[in-house]
């Protein structure tokens, strides 16, 4: 293979361009769904092919075909489309510069999951969906299992060449039961398909699927029965299963450099933080430590290199509530005279990377759960995300949640509410923390569908949090007449 | 693109390979070639060509599928030894999903060939030159301008053959004033000469133009009237928590025990029709079973809804046609039709005393899929409307809106209509007028814009 991209590396600059990448991409997956003790889905897909992007007179063109036979008339379409795009250009695209890397990175794992029996995974879904019916009257169970398998090879005129291979894993459980005119949901570990990070079956065997469902079911059942969430403003603590989402879309989109230039103003939108903001905005309290750190283990955002060849790195976003750096890529970190900081990063062999975030996580602080709590006269404790929204500069955000306790004198009471939903301000929401749990209850969590780009791209990135707390926030909407 | 004679030479060459047991090979083909542009000039430019062909195999209330987009020999070997070492492990399902046996074959294979000649890769760029250079020297545009041209074939062992190619353009475009104000247009076709692009550019900046010096409008209820692009967004995730008997079985809709009943105004009716020459119509679907109109909201009333095979079955009831190769959806329509009032859109803001103008909304989600309960905010073009006429520009608003109250208080719908991107496919759609639609938040809070 090395040998065929490099001959059409060399075709490429014969024919002019100041810059030209290959890379080949075969993913395997693998995903089984159960329902109500019942097979629902077992697919495997399978997607290689390839995709050459060149800069050819600071313009970009990019082709990508599933035929591996096809690479000159593919770098021939890249090339053509180059040329089309310089006729609607103001400045040359500049690429920012970094170092020449052969290397391989392999995701550390322990049993490859693609060697696990499937009768394996389907007993333990199966087993984890029977304690949940045993435990309580439910509309419905479910049980999910993903596995990923990437093999990633890159190589540019520069003379870089890296081989990647990528393994994922994750799983989770499901209980639904109805209410009055009401259907209500847990999840376990986390919503949307369970849990999924950069590792090998080993992540399955830590979830203690079978072990966490009869809970999972007996909450679900007695939330079809629970109160409406009030609305108010109340102090919060928000459990690491929601701010994966608060931190996904508060922090980690705005943050992209590329959307804070406008590429994604069309579509995904663009973002309230700016250039001018870098060292002296005050983007949350003093509490607030972010990284992207695509370095950290299993995380789902994890890798050795991003797919322009950077190597992964951990770059601090908010330090003590101020802003630091952005997520960028070759092309956004030169605007800024800087260095990418590793996260390009495309989906497939089909699409350009573009900027992606890693893993933005959140850093512990010193409190134990009770402590985060000693301090609240009356609020709730929200749990696991049900739906997200934020608008188009990432300012106004609204989140569902599953579950809500009621914290009363500092404690949980045991009372529980359904449908609970808070809304906020950016900036002035991240400035309300004022309490974050210490490093033993932090967890990192995997979201396997952010999108982005046109055509649409979705990547698989990762967030970790510990409980915290925030003062004030609006929670529900029905006293908005 | 794959011609119908290759898609199925492809089908009768992996049908060979699992001979002995029932099976359906279905092949989604897809090519795109995408132009997209911020702070207006090109800033991406790509092309993909690719394909997914799925084999499934069947024995008795078992199922396996696989799907790869390699076609070598070797490639399709290890994909069939896979997918029948899978069905011999797999623990039996609830139901037996028979095989599709008729009509033996559905055949769609004219597209219209002008959409290359005016939407190749070169035409697109001077497309968008043109239409950048009519912007005024404060304004910016970004958009995407796209030639997508698709496959889905498919064949199985009851010898029935299905192919359809749809080809089709779309483009948007945000046009931004350096105040950051910004308006939007965006528009699609399956014809060639179908798609003023020129005019799309001049709308969104139009709309730009018509709302700078934005106000701050308090969160509450108020009157809208929803362009066929909102309107579209509702109808997409209407249609996905509630319109299948999929989403009815699983508790999710909020149609579930309300069939028969009227769950909306009497001025409502939506169809999913994919002979409505307005939609993309592909008359099969996903497990080869030929599309049906289904009428899914008849003058207020819940009617049908629609179904795959799997969901049919538990219901008693024939397919509608309506999978989309997704088991956990069901059916999901992907030709949805509104039916038209007997006003303009002017003269349905002319007949506004206060109320608020959307072109769009913005990253829609669902809080309650059992009350239709949705959220999401305005953007690119959100106005103030007083006495008849359009006042000023409003700062982007969040609305939390339950539409099972919403479309009971539609007091008018725009006698013209639109194509809009659906989740699927297109729906076809008016703009709507509605009462007390609620508004709970608002984007900007200070004068730092948050």
């Amino acid at each position: 293979m090395r040998e065929k991209f490099e001959k059409v590396l060399d075709y490429l600059q014969g024919q002019g361009v100041d810059y030209a990448d290959v890379r080949y991409v075969d993913r395997n997956t693998e995903s089984i769904t159960t329902e109500d003790l019942k097979l629902q889905e077992l697919q495997n897909m399978r997607s290689e092919g390839v995709g050459i992007r060149v800069y050819l007179d600071g313009s970009m063109g990019f082709a990508g075909s599933r035929d591996l036979n096809k690479l000159k008339e593919t770098a021939d379409q890249a090339l053509a489309i180059a040329r089309a795009s310089k006729s609607v250009q103001k400045k040359r695209v500049r690429l920012a510069q970094k170092e020449v890397i052969v290397d391989h990175y392999q995701t550390p794992f322990k049993i490859d999951p693609f060697q696990v029996s499937t009768k394996e995974k389907l007993d333990l879904l199966m087993a984890a969906e029977g304690e949940m019916k045993g435990a309580a009257q439910l509309h419905q169970t479910k049980g999910f299992m993903d596995f990923q398998k990437e093999k990633k090879v890159f190589a540019d005129t520069e003379g870089s060449y890296i081989v990647q291979d990528l393994i994922e894993a994750g799983g989770g459980i499901e209980a639904r039961a109805l209410g009055n005119n009401d259907l209500q949901v847990r999840s376990f570990p986390i919503s949307f398909r369970g849990n999924r990070v950069t590792s090998g079956y080993e992540i399955i065997e830590e979830l203690d699927l079978v072990e966490n469902a009869a809970k999972t079911a007996r909450e679900t059942s007695e939330l079809a029965r629970a109160e409406e969430c009030p609305s108010g403003k109340y102090d919060l603590v928000l459990d690491s299963t929601q701010l994966v989402l608060q931190i996904h879309e508060s922090i980690g989109h705005p943050i992209e450099l590329d959307r804070v230039f406008g590429a994604e103003a069309a579509y995904a939108g663009t973002s309230f933080v700016n250039i001018d903001m870098i060292d002296h905005f005050q983007y949350g309290s003093k509490l607030v430590n972010v990284v992207a750190d695509a370095t950290v283990p299993g995380g789902l955002g994890t890798f050795g290199y991003d797919d322009e060849g950077v190597p992964a790195t951990r770059t601090e976003i908010i330090t003590g509530g101020v802003f630091k750096n952005f997520l960028t890529s070759r092309d956004t970190a030169s605007q800024l005279n800087q260095k990418s900081n590793g996260t390009s990063r495309a989906d497939g062999w089909h699409n350009i990377p573009i900027v992606r975030m890693t893993n933005i996580n959140l850093l512990p602080g010193n409190l134990e759960f009770e402590e985060l709590l000693a301090d609240i006269d009356y609020g709730l404790y929200f749990l696991t995300n049900k739906s997200w929204s934020i608008d188009d500069r990432r300012v106004n955000f609204q989140f569902g949640c599953e579950i809500a306790y009621e914290i009363k004198n500092g404690k949980l009471t045991g009372k529980i509410y359904k449908n609970p939903v808070y809304t906020g301000i950016t900036p002035q929401f991240w400035n309300s923390c004022d309490g974050i749990c210490n490093e033993d209850y932090w967890r990192l969590y995997g979201v396997p569908n952010c999108g982005k780009g046109q055509p649409g791209q979705s990547a698989h990135v990762g967030h970790g949090a510990a409980p915290a707390r925030f003062r004030k926030v609006k929670v529900g909407v029905k006293d908005v007449k | 693109m794959l011609s119908k004679e290759q898609a199925y030479e492809v089908i009768d060459r992996v049908l060979a390979k699992v001979k002995g047991y029932q099976a359906l090979i279905l092949i989604n083909a897809e090519e795109t070639g995408l132009t997209r542009f911020a702070n207006s000039e090109i800033h991406q430019n790509v092309f993909k060509d690719d394909l997914e062909l799925e084999i499934q195999i069947k024995r008795e209330k078992k199922t396996a599928r696989i799907s790869t987009n390699q076609l070598d020999e070797d490639s399709l070997k290890v994909a069939v030894n896979q997918v029948i070492a899978n069905l011999e492990i797999i623990p039996a399902g609830e139901i037996e999903l028979p095989l599709v046996d008729y009509p033996t074959e559905i055949a769609v294979e004219e597209v219209d060939p002008g959409l290359e000649q005016n939407f190749a890769v070169e035409k697109r760029a001077e497309l968008i030159k043109q239409g950048l250079s009519q912007l005024g020297p404060d304004y910016q545009a970004a958009g995407s301008l796209a030639l997508n041209k698709k496959v889905l074939a498919l064949g199985n062992t009851n010898g029935i053959k299905r192919y359809a190619r749809g080809d089709t353009v779309s483009f948007n475009t945000v046009v931004m004033h350096q105040s950051g104000v910004s308006g939007y247009a965006e528009s699609l076709s399956d014809q060639g000469d179908d798609l003023d692009l020129l005019a799309q550019f001049e709308l969104a900046d139009r709309k730009a133009r018509t709302g700078l010096e934005p106000v701050n409008l308090e969160p509450g209820a108020y009157t809208v009237i929803l362009e066929p692009l909102a309107v579209g967004d509702l109808l997409s995730y209407l249609a996905y928590t509630g319109f299948s008997g999929r989403s009815v079985q699983k508790g999710m809709s909020f149609l579930a025990g309300k069939i028969g009943e009227k769950v909306f105004g009497e001025n409502i009716t939506i169809t999913d029709n994919h002979l409505d020459q307005n939609t993309i119509s592909i008359p099969f679907d996903f497990e080869g079973a030929a599309r049906k109109k289904v009428r899914i909201i008849e003058r207020g009333r819940a009617k049908e809804l629609v179904y795959d095979l799997a969901s049919s079955i538990r219901d008693q009831v024939i397919t509608t046609g309506h999978s989309v190769g997704n088991r956990d959806l069901g059916g999901f329509p992907i030709n949805l039709v509104m039916d038209s009032g007997d006003k303009s859109r002017n003269d349905l803001i002319a007949g506004t005393e206060r109320g608020i103008l959307v072109t769009r909304f913005h990253y829609m989600n669902i809080i309650d899929p059992r009350q239709a309960l949705f959220t999401g905010l305005t953007r690119d073009g959100t106005y103030l409307i007083e006495q008849g006429t359009i006042k000023t520009g409003i700062k982007n608003l969040r609305f939390t809106e339950s539409m099972l109250q919403a479309f009971n208080r539609v007091t008018g719908i725009s006698k013209e209509r639109q194509k809009v991107p659906h989740f699927y496919g297109y729906s076809y759609v008016p703009a709507l007028k509605i009462d007390d639609f609620h508004f709970t938040g608002r984007t900007e809070e200070n004068k730092e814009g948050f």
